[in-house]
């Protein structure tokens, strides 16, 4: 066997992996630098989400965890911009936000710099918008902060009382919430959640995670435990839904021609590997 | 714009071309960014560990609530770990927080994922459907819940075998369609987030001066260092 | 008696605790107060606190266990992997220090954050997304049922998550919905109830001794026994 050449079908079924991770990063590179605009769907999830939103009564009190870590920023942060400018457009809408995340806080700061809720919405800081810290623990977080948010933190993120703050003022434990969001990278929070307030509480929930959590929280979804699953990948949607297009819209072109570039690995590995078995190679 | 910025900027843009050489040689350059990203990593935990020591611990403490000073004493307890002797003592601020893990997922464990998921599938409507696909897609449902349960419950090597053995054969068949799923759900992931590295090296590093000419300067750098000290050009070993 | 003190009251504890935390929540156990809280109500949040406070503390073990260990490279001057190991260190100092100093939400801090932390975590997340797609060519291959259901699954959703193939190819929405909605949905939701069952007894395991990994190693003594 040493003395013969490699078949065709050798060669196709064993292409390094140097030159797939170079054409992948070719192909991510093009559309950037050349958009083509191609069409997004907007999928009924997102629609629910949104309607979700649309159909808050004035004075609703909204509670976000910002429970992702710097990894799942790329993909998470564009959908938590995009339903942050849906809630300060809305406007009358008191949005405290909490994590459960430790980069939370971090991320946060990064998300409020990009939307500029002051600049652009006349939202204020302690009257229509607030963080209130991460908490560690993660479920027992979520179960102190339902159970007696005022006796697990007394400060905001910054360690200043929150007895300043107007938004606060009622604010007790998870009764006082119209709605739960979170965004996260971990299954822990997305699913403590349901178990920590929507199961004790009742609290209406939504959540956005990472594309490949989404399987997992289908079944609360079905069951009706969870009002909207999306991942951040749909950001995109959102942000078409809301009228802000930003970096969730970018990505679609650089997705759609990426996955065309995967089927046509996935199609050159079998052509190559029935190619060698009907050939007599292997198995 | 500000000098810190410009600075922080490049650091993460030479940060994520170290990260992202790995893909194709491991190198010195990606081990010393995967060294600081670790001990970043510690020293972040730590830095929160103290900041909420202090917003939920501290603060009840000079509020009024006298015996958290019992929970401090016990998180200093839990180093007792590392004591060859005491290791024991440990234990005890362990079993609060392991009963309380306990307490808090049993209560709404069996609610949430046990009987609300049991009452949702059995509410599946099989009589009185007029759409087939609907119909026909509701069987499939209640077939593959109760095949995977049965896959989960009965490990026993009898239940797999003989004319039982179907049964964890269309339970495998539909976990294997939803680990596709969750397959290509992972790659779409991935990728947004290859894509979110890019665009932040192509919107804010490169526009940056003197980027576009480090760039090729960076990539020939990473080159050299993932060659085998014997394959470099430079320095010429005698 | 020392079996019982190292053993057998960590684990009352933890049956106590527990016991407590459910009671509170399935029970309303007297005496009750003016506001209609029960003891255990008072008492449960005082835990959830302490849990609070006891997870921060056990935030400070990554640190700890990276020093011992690295320590050790530095002082042996481990060829090729002593530097890297002081460099660790050096890079926890420096983030502690600026951060407890500072404060979390400081500039510096923030600074430090998004130049270092934040780029490398968003980089070693995507970085997977390479294997992937050396794992999808290499591994998504028609070899047997399983992996044919594998392969064509995944090819479908994977056209679908484009979003132009969405678009331009309606069907593509259909058999997505159906995989998610129906196989994926059911296959997960039977996955979700016997995690739960073992989730349950796992728990009452713990409560009653018989699952004793968390109290970590046990002397020969202590492997003796459970609660009778």
């Amino acid at each position: 066997m040493s003395g013969q050449g490699k078949s065709i079908w050798d060669k196709l079924e064993n292409i390094p992996r140097e030159v797939l991770y170079g054409i992948l990063l070719v192909v991510f590179v093009i559309p950037m630098i050349y958009p083509l605009g191609l069409p997004v769907p907007i999928s009924a999830n997102v629609r629910k989400w949104y309607q979700t939103i649309e159909d808050l009564p004035p004075g609703s009190v909204v509670m976000i965890d910002f429970g992702y870590s710097g990894g799942g920023e790329p993909e998470l942060g564009p959908m938590a911009v995009a339903v942050y400018r849906h809630l300060f457009t809305k406007g009358d809408i008191k949005v405290i936000c909490m994590s459960t995340s430790i980069e939370g806080t971090q991320l946060w700061d990064k998300a409020m710099a990009e939307i500029r809720p002051e600049q652009r919405f006349g939202a204020q800081y302690g009257v229509d918008y607030i963080h209130i810290g991460y908490i560690a623990g993660t479920e027992v977080a979520m179960a102190a902060i339902g159970k007696d948010l005022r006796a697990t933190t007394s400060t905001d993120y910054k360690g200043n009382s929150l007895d300043q703050y107007p938004i606060m003022d009622g604010i007790v434990d998870a009764h006082s919430f119209d709605l739960l969001i979170c965004y996260t990278t971990g299954g822990d929070q997305s699913e403590g959640w349901v178990r920590q307030w929507y199961t004790v509480y009742g609290s209406p929930y939504m959540c956005s995670v990472l594309a490949m959590m989404v399987p997992t929280m289908l079944p609360y979804q079905n069951a009706g435990q969870i009002i909207s699953v999306t991942s951040g990948a749909q950001a995109g949607e959102m942000e078409g839904l809301v009228g802000f297009p930003a970096r969730g819209i970018k990505s679609a072109d650089v997705i759609t021609l990426t996955h065309l570039l995967c089927l046509v690995y996935v199609a050159i590995g079998n052509i190559a590997y029935l190619g060698k078995r009907f050939s007599g190679g292997g198995k | 714009m500000e000098l810190s910025l410009v600075i922080q900027i490049w650091m993460a843009a030479l940060f994520t071309m170290f990260i992202y050489s790995i893909a194709f040689r491991d190198n010195m350059l990606f081990k010393f960014a995967e060294y600081t990203f670790v001990g970043a990593a510690a020293g972040h935990s730590m830095v929160y560990g103290v900041d909420n020591i202090r917003k939920v611990g501290w603060n009840n403490l000079i509020g009024g609530n006298y015996f958290y000073i019992l929970a401090f004493l016990l998180g200093i307890l839990l180093y007792s770990r590392y004591h060859p002797q005491y290791f024991w003592v440990s234990r005890y601020p362990l079993s609060i927080m392991m009963g309380l893990g306990i307490g808090l997922s049993m209560r709404a464990v069996v609610t949430a994922e046990f009987i609300v998921q049991i009452k949702s599938t059995a509410a599946i409507q099989l009589i009185g459907v007029t759409d087939p696909v609907k119909m026909v897609s509701n069987i499939i449902f209640i077939i593959l819940v109760v095949s995977t349960v049965y896959f989960f419950i009965f490990t026993f090597p009898k239940a797999h075998e003989g004319s039982l053995g179907v049964i964890p054969k269309i339970a495998r068949y539909g976990m294997m369609a939803a680990f596709a799923y969750s397959f290509a759900n992972t790659v779409l992931s991935r990728y947004n987030m290859i894509f979110g590295r890019l665009d932040f090296l192509y919107s804010e590093w490169i526009p940056l001066p003197g980027a576009i000419i480090a760039l090729p300067l960076v990539l020939i750098l990473l080159i050299y260092v993932m060659l085998p000290p014997e394959k470099r050009p430079w320095p010429k070993k005698e | 008696m020392s079996v019982t003190v190292k053993k057998t009251i960590p684990v009352v504890i933890v049956a106590v605790v527990a016991f407590i935390v459910m009671m509170d929540y399935f029970l309303l156990t007297p005496p009750v107060d003016v506001a209609g809280k029960s003891w255990t109500s008072t008492t449960v949040t005082n835990l959830q606190n302490w849990g609070v406070i006891l997870t921060a503390f056990a935030l400070g073990f990554g640190a700890v266990n990276l020093f011992y260990f690295h320590s050790k490279h530095i002082s042996r001057r481990t060829p090729g992997q002593w530097m890297y190991s002081l460099w660790l260190l050096i890079v926890i100092v420096i983030f502690t220090g600026i951060g407890v100093f500072t404060g979390p939400t400081s500039d510096q801090y923030s600074w430090l954050y998004n130049a270092s932390y934040f780029a490398l975590s968003a980089t070693v997340y995507s970085s997977l997304g390479f294997y992937m797609t050396s794992g999808l060519y290499r591994a998504l291959r028609f070899k047997n049922v399983e992996s044919g259901i594998f392969l064509v699954v995944g090819f479908i959703v994977l056209a679908r998550n484009a979003p132009a193939f969405a678009v331009y190819f309606p069907v593509l929405r259909v058999w997505g919905s159906f995989i998610s909605d129906v196989l994926t949905t059911s296959a997960q939701r039977g996955i979700m109830i016997g995690g739960a069952l073992g989730a349950i007894s796992l728990g009452i395991r713990t409560m009653t001794g018989r699952e004793t990994g968390f109290l970590g190693k046990l002397t020969e003594e202590e492997r003796g026994g459970g609660i009778e």
